[in-house]
């Protein structure tokens, strides 16, 4: 008689043991989940963009910004990416809209460079470069003259008996890059970093910022205005203010700067009249505050596009705030990583 | 067992395991910390136990040594000094803190050594030495300390995402040692142009930012309220951690960071950071006249005014 095998012995066997397989598996995928879901509790950090990847609101006329070495045009709300990330800052743009004086920044020294709008090196304007690291030379904050024929910059000229000693002091050379000549505005403090960021106005003269430590040791900085090449100058702000990075409307009318009033870490972006004929400053405005940098009117005057971030901490977007201070400050973009020390080339061409 | 528990049992063991391994780098670097300064075993411990976000924060006042060195190669491992001492005074109730500088030159009598730069203190009696040497001098009570290197700084720095640094003036330096990486040669430099502005800088540009001194006329009292301002910038960017952000920063550095703290007190810390504005932080740095310029025992030092010194130092940290 053929012994039958008891049915569903085996069967329930095979069934315990897949049941405890799936189990068994159930459970580690719930370990790797519970892994996984703590990482997910940690403060997000924001997933940047490269402009050309995104979109803002549109904004009359032609804006050049700075992000990890590259330059972008922004037009008509949208970013196109100009040049390579090889080094490229703070871009300024010729009168008539055609030319670009652009820095390109290495290591140990910087060179400015005339380039197409569309990123065509026309001509290299400077040689900084040396073999010994302590004779190369930076070469900053390019700005055209209004009639566009000379071009001030920020260079670090060297002091033979204090090696140490590195100021950036403000140049100006004729925009033709054939010229070989320079001529050396200003003559900063010593030890404080220098003079910089220059703006070049219609009637001849130069605004900038300088820097001073008084006899309290405390640091300074104040908004200048020289007339001509090598005269002492004025200051426009009261050393208490810590004003810098000035920028001039194009009508002449109106300085914006930035101005920190002793903060450590928060500044204001303010607006204030400005007389060119008795060298004098209005009442400021504030415009915006906190972690605010490096403004520029829109051509016709009447918008601040500047830099800040848009979360405590993080990296630096796009802002505009009307130069009336109403409406209030509106950030354009929201993923982006903008060098923000170098301010918006803003031209209406 | 009825086999429903016996399942549910098992799926919490999972789900421990799988918290455990997310944690084990803080608990490893718990580890560390309490082997290295063997005083706060207890609260290091404890606070293992129960890793919830913390609801309820110190109300005591305590005060921490902060304290930097350049641990490069060209320096014996055991043989290091502190290039920057800060003092930390957070008093959660009144949300108020004081960040007082110590000149790494201050010329003052160190225990166990006699007169020194306070700077030294550290590289023959470790953290004990240094917290004894400021405890001495400007009479004050110190309960825990952080020391942090060259590359903890640069890791701490981006792990956070770097920082948001209003640089006040450009700081220039055409002799910034290139020591931070293990090849080449330590004593080789480069130049450094950290353009003024607000910025975002990352751990390498950061530091750069608080170590140099070459090219500003106020030295070592520059880079003394630049590390001050980098601290603000550092806190800002930690009140936006939480517990889970602890254990990939414990990994990261692996040595570069010692402290006494706690993990309870890190995180309190943590949780007390967020309540805390940047304009309730008092800074202090030691400049004329509390301090002068002076040589003593063969080498450049600054004297101490102790009779103005000390003064400012009870007011602050009482």
């Amino acid at each position: 008689m053929e012994r039958r095998r008891p049915a569903g012995i085996g069967m329930g066997t095979h069934s315990r043991w897949l049941t405890a397989a799936v189990l068994a598996v159930a459970m580690f995928a719930f370990g790797l989940g519970v892994y996984h879901a703590a990482g997910y509790l940690k403060a997000g950090k924001p997933a940047l963009q490269r402009p050309s990847e995104t979109s803002a609101p549109a904004l009359p006329g032609v804006m050049y910004l700075a992000q990890a070495g590259a330059l972008y045009r922004f037009r008509r709300g949208s970013f196109s990416q100009v040049t390579s990330e090889s080094g490229w800052t703070q871009p300024t743009v010729s009168p008539d809209g055609g030319t670009l004086v652009v820095v390109k920044r290495h290591g140990d020294w910087s060179d400015l460079y005339l380039m197409t709008t569309t990123g065509r090196t026309i001509a290299q304007l400077t040689h900084n470069y040396s073999a010994q690291v302590e004779s190369n030379h930076w070469a900053f904050y390019p700005r055209f003259s209004p009639d566009g024929s000379e071009l001030f910059y920020d260079y670090d000229n060297k002091d033979p008996s204090n090696s140490y000693r590195v100021d950036l002091a403000i140049f100006a050379s004729p925009s033709n890059p054939a010229s070989q000549s320079s001529l050396q505005w200003t003559y900063p403090n010593p030890y404080t970093g220098g003079d910089v960021i220059p703006f070049p106005l219609a009637g001849g003269g130069l605004i900038y910022t300088r820097y001073s430590i008084d006899d309290q040791s405390k640091l300074h900085s104040q908004i200048w205005l020289q007339d001509r090449a090598g005269s002492q100058g004025v200051a426009l702000t009261n050393p208490a203010l810590d004003c810098g990075q000035a920028a001039i409307s194009s009508d002449q009318k109106h300085i914006a700067m930035v101005c920190t009033r002793g903060q450590v870490q928060a500044a204001d972006l303010v607006v204030a009249p400005f007389d060119e004929a008795n060298l004098t400053l209005g009442a400021p405005q504030t415009l915006a505050s906190g972690l605010v940098a490096s403004p520029s009117f829109s051509p016709d005057a009447h918008t601040i596009a500047y830099l800040a971030p848009v979360v405590a901490g993080g990296p630096f977007q796009l802002w505009t705030v009307s130069a009336s201070g109403t409406p209030s400050p509106t950030a354009l973009t929201s993923t982006l990583d903008l060098d923000s020390t170098s301010a918006p080339a803003w031209t209406a061409a | 067992m009825p086999r429903a528990s016996i399942i549910a049992a098992g799926f919490l063991f999972a789900g421990l395991v799988g918290l455990g391994a997310y944690f084990f780098p803080l608990f490893r670097t718990a580890a560390s910390a309490t082997a290295s300064s063997g005083t706060v075993a207890g609260a290091v411990s404890d606070s293992i136990s129960n890793l919830n976000p913390i609801d309820v924060a110190p109300s005591r006042p305590f005060t921490v040594l902060l304290l930097g060195s350049d641990d490069d190669s060209k320096f014996p491992a055991d043989r290091l000094n502190t290039q920057s001492m800060i003092l930390l005074r957070v008093d959660p109730g009144s949300k108020q803190a004081t960040m007082l500088s110590i000149p790494r030159d201050l010329w003052v009598p160190i225990p166990n050594q006699g007169m020194g730069k306070i700077s030294t203190a550290y590289q023959l009696g470790g953290p004990q030495g240094a917290i004894a040497a400021v405890e001495s001098n400007f009479k004050v009570h110190i309960d825990d300390y952080v020391w942090i290197g060259l590359n903890g700084l640069v890791k701490l720095i981006d792990h956070l995402g770097g920082v948001d640094i209003l640089v006040t003036n450009p700081v220039m330096d055409d002799f910034y040692p290139s020591d931070l990486s293990s090849t080449g040669n330590a004593y080789d430099y480069y130049r450094v142009a950290v353009l003024p502005g607000a910025t975002h800088l990352d751990g390498v540009h950061a530091l750069e930012y608080v170590r140099s001194r070459h090219g500003d006329l106020r030295g070592d009292f520059a880079r003394s309220e630049r590390q001050q301002q980098v601290l603000l910038a550092l806190k800002a960017q930690a009140s936006h951690l939480n517990i889970a952000d602890l254990p990939a920063l414990a990994g990261a550095f692996n040595g570069e960071i010692k402290t006494s703290i706690g993990l309870d007190r890190l995180r309190q810390l943590i949780s007390v950071s967020s309540n805390f504005d940047a304009a309730n932080v008092n800074q202090v740095v030691l400049l004329p006249p509390y301090t002068s310029d002076g040589y003593a025992a063969g080498q450049d030092v600054v004297f101490p005014d102790w009779s103005t010194i000390l003064p400012l130092v009870h007011q602050s940290f009482p």
